[in-house]
């Protein structure tokens, strides 16, 4: 089997000193797939993705995070980072004073040794790629990182972003979350840009919309800190049509695979 | 603390030889010895004094000063070489060790005058006579009367009537040698004259202690503007008391930075006294302590006429067991009505060995006025710093830019490109930002 993968085993968390959030998640996103993970509100899939970034709010008190077969339990946010990990953020911070551009340079730079900067020519090449893919106007990237930007400007950004650093698997936390039709096929446009052989994906989302647009090789339905069932794309138009309540009942019947 | 008379540098006979070697006339003579005696007359402030109660005054003492021996150089450094190339600047002087060393003028305005103090107090004796110690004298305090009396030298600024001075003027401080040193500014402005001026204190590291007073004295007359900067980044064996004064006529514009980076401690007063109806004053102030600095900020709006506006907002970041106090007062005299004042401090804590203490408050005469004052001090937002290290930035580069995003608010509204540029360089070099190197 291929070691190259994004898996979680047996995954138990809690807010520093808290209750048990995550009770036990395994879940497998093989390099080249895309899956969706979608649950209720305070299922834990929010929880999930800043565990795994590595957000030092949180406890982990069993199980383990691997990237093609390595642990990265140990690692700090910034080397989980770097060993290839992304997570784009439901709310992402303003840095202002930082120019998108900057932002990205120090970021790409951090991935490189010191006397190995990335070339001005190649970065903004990159740079204008990743605009361009997601309908953007250049002067953005002159733009301070998400000051003033609008809630969807905010998505996108952390597509941007996405698209520059070139991450080996990628958690994307409701993204689609407040975004209209037009903003979702954008960033979803900017997704389906990265995939491909070396790239894996985790999209969280409360709702089956944003899967028309990036289209899931799984989906993953989390409750109560655990993945309940996985299934194929389809699932999650049920789940669209018949609710939370109903795949939870499948569950206990062993109607659906648990 | 001992007595200042134990100490030879501060006694009557060595006013006698500053004012011997300076060739006083007899006004500025008395002056200088009606201070010396004020001096004398004033206890020292202890921490039971408000307006120190916070200040670790030991840092501040001038009285175990050892003054370096032999001549001193009058060589200009490369230190200041390369930033007065670096300044586009209309006119320099360079002050070494209390002396002028070296005067460039390129100034293209008619009438304008730009000359040591010394000088001035020569060549314009009535200019300088009617304006030095109009807003900075020895009854400010110990420090001030210290000054008052043993300024050796400074700079003199004069902008007539309705000439706007193009490009910046500035004056940069410099030493090599411990003991003291006492500098003084006096920039008048007049009637709807414009001017932008630049006092850079900075110096290589010695080995001797120094400690350098500076008074700087802002005359602006009616409808002036006036842009000032003060940037301190001496080596860090100096101790820096500095106390920036300006009164403004009607509808006259202050633009005022103040910015600590260096030295070991450092104590900056900014006074603005709108005198004038619709005169405005925006005071910023930008601090970065590290490794254990000690800065102390003192800002006083005061609101003696009508219609007029001031603005303050320091803020500062602090790392390594380093210590900050913030102390403002907005004062409004009885009939100052329709006064616009806001006062704002903020501390950026980047350890828990750092502290910062924030005293804003308001003392208020008149009944039709809009102040507010507010104040923060915190450390750096988990999210921000989780944010930026999940974008694979290490610890420091995250720390180098949430450094700069909360000085920003303070950077982006500096109106002097080429300062600016320079301020940032040397908060990045502190930072320890890789490829970033402070030039000298």
């Amino acid at each position: 089997m291929s070691e190259n993968r994004l898996e979680i085993r047996n995954l138990h968390a809690r807010i520093e000193g808290g209750a048990e959030i995550l009770k036990g998640v395994d879940l497998v996103v093989p390099a080249g797939e895309v899956h969706a993970l979608m649950g209720q509100n305070g299922s834990g899939k929010s929880t999930l993705a800043k565990v795994m970034a590595g957000d030092p709010s949180y406890e982990i008190t069993d199980g383990d995070i691997l990237i093609d077969g390595e642990s990265i339990l140990e690692m700090e946010p910034d080397e989980r980072a770097r060993a290839g990990l992304y997570l784009a953020f439901q709310y992402p911070v303003e840095v202002p004073g930082v120019s998108i551009a900057n932002f990205l340079r120090l970021a790409l730079n951090a991935r490189r040794e010191d006397d190995d900067e990335i070339g001005v020519m190649e970065f903004y090449e990159k740079l204008q790629r990743a605009v361009k893919e997601l309908n953007w106007d250049e002067s953005i990237i002159e733009r301070n990182l998400h000051e003033g930007f609008s809630g969807g400007e905010k998505k996108r950004s952390e597509i941007l972003q996405l698209l520059v650093l070139e991450p080996k698997y990628a958690i994307l936390d409701e993204t689609d979350s407040g975004l209209d039709v037009d903003a979702l096929k954008v960033v979803s446009q900017g997704v389906n840009a990265a995939r491909g052989a070396n790239f894996g994906a985790l999209v969280i989302t409360h709702y089956q919309r944003l899967l028309n647009y990036i289209v899931p090789d799984k989906v993953h339905v989390m409750s109560d800190g655990r993945i309940i069932t996985t299934g194929e794309k389809e699932l999650a138009m049920q789940l669209d049509d018949k609710g939370y309540d109903w795949i939870k009942s499948e569950v206990a019947s062993g109607a659906a695979p648990a | 603390m001992a007595t200042l008379t134990d100490n030879p540098l501060l006694s009557a006979g060595a006013l006698e030889a500053v004012i011997r070697n300076g060739g006083d006339p007899e006004w500025l003579a008395e002056e200088r010895r009606a201070a010396l005696r004020t001096f004398m007359a004033t206890p020292w402030p202890t921490e039971r004094d408000e307006d120190w109660r916070y200040t670790q005054l030991d840092r501040f003492s001038v009285t175990n000063l050892e003054p370096t021996d032999g001549p001193a150089s009058r060589e200009v450094s490369e230190r200041i070489r390369m930033r007065m190339e670096d300044s586009d600047a209309e006119g320099i002087l360079v002050h070494a060790n209390g002396e002028t060393i070296e005067r460039i003028a390129k100034i293209r305005e008619e009438g304008v005058i730009f000359s040591d103090l010394r000088s001035a107090v020569r060549d314009h004796e009535d200019l300088v006579r009617e304006h030095l110690y109009s807003t900075v004298n020895a009854h400010a305090g110990k420090y001030h009367a210290l000054n008052a009396a043993f300024w050796q030298n400074g700079t003199f600024v004069y902008v007539p009537k309705n000439v706007e001075v193009e490009l910046p003027l500035g004056a940069f401080t410099t030493a090599d040698r411990g003991g003291l040193s006492m500098g003084r500014t006096l920039i008048v402005v007049e009637d709807n004259a414009k001017v932008t001026f630049l006092d850079e204190y900075t110096s290589d590291p010695f080995d001797a202690r120094l400690f350098h007073g500076a008074a700087t004295e802002l005359v602006l007359g009616p409808g002036a503007k006036v842009r000032y900067l003060s940037l301190q980044n001496w080596g860090r064996n100096v101790a820096h008391m500095n106390r920036l004064a300006a009164k403004l006529g009607r509808d006259a514009r202050l633009e005022s930075l103040t910015v600590s980076v260096g030295g070991d401690a450092a104590r900056a007063e900014v006074n603005s006294s709108m005198q004038g109806p619709g005169s405005e004053s925006e005071m910023l102030g930008l601090y970065f302590a590290d490794k254990g600095q000690h800065y102390n900020q003192y800002t006083l709006q005061h609101h003696e006429a009508d219609h007029a506006f001031s603005d303050v907002l320091f803020k500062g970041a602090l790392r390594d067991a380093s210590h900050a106090v913030y102390s403002g007062i907005i004062v409004v005299d009885e009939g100052a009505q329709k006064t616009d004042a806001y006062q704002t401090n903020r501390n950026l804590l980047l350890d828990a060995e750092s502290e910062a203490v924030s005293i804003p408050q308001l003392q208020i005469g008149a009944n039709d006025v809009r102040c507010s004052h507010g104040s923060t001090t915190g450390p750096v937002p988990e999210d921000q710093r989780f944010y930026l290290m999940s974008r694979g930035m290490q610890p420091e580069v995250a720390e180098h830019l949430l450094v700069t995003g909360f000085l920003y608010e303070v950077m982006s509204r500096v109106t002097l490109p080429k300062a600016a540029e320079y301020v940032e360089r040397v908060v990045q070099a502190k930072l320890g930002v890789p490829g970033v190197k402070e030039k000298l």
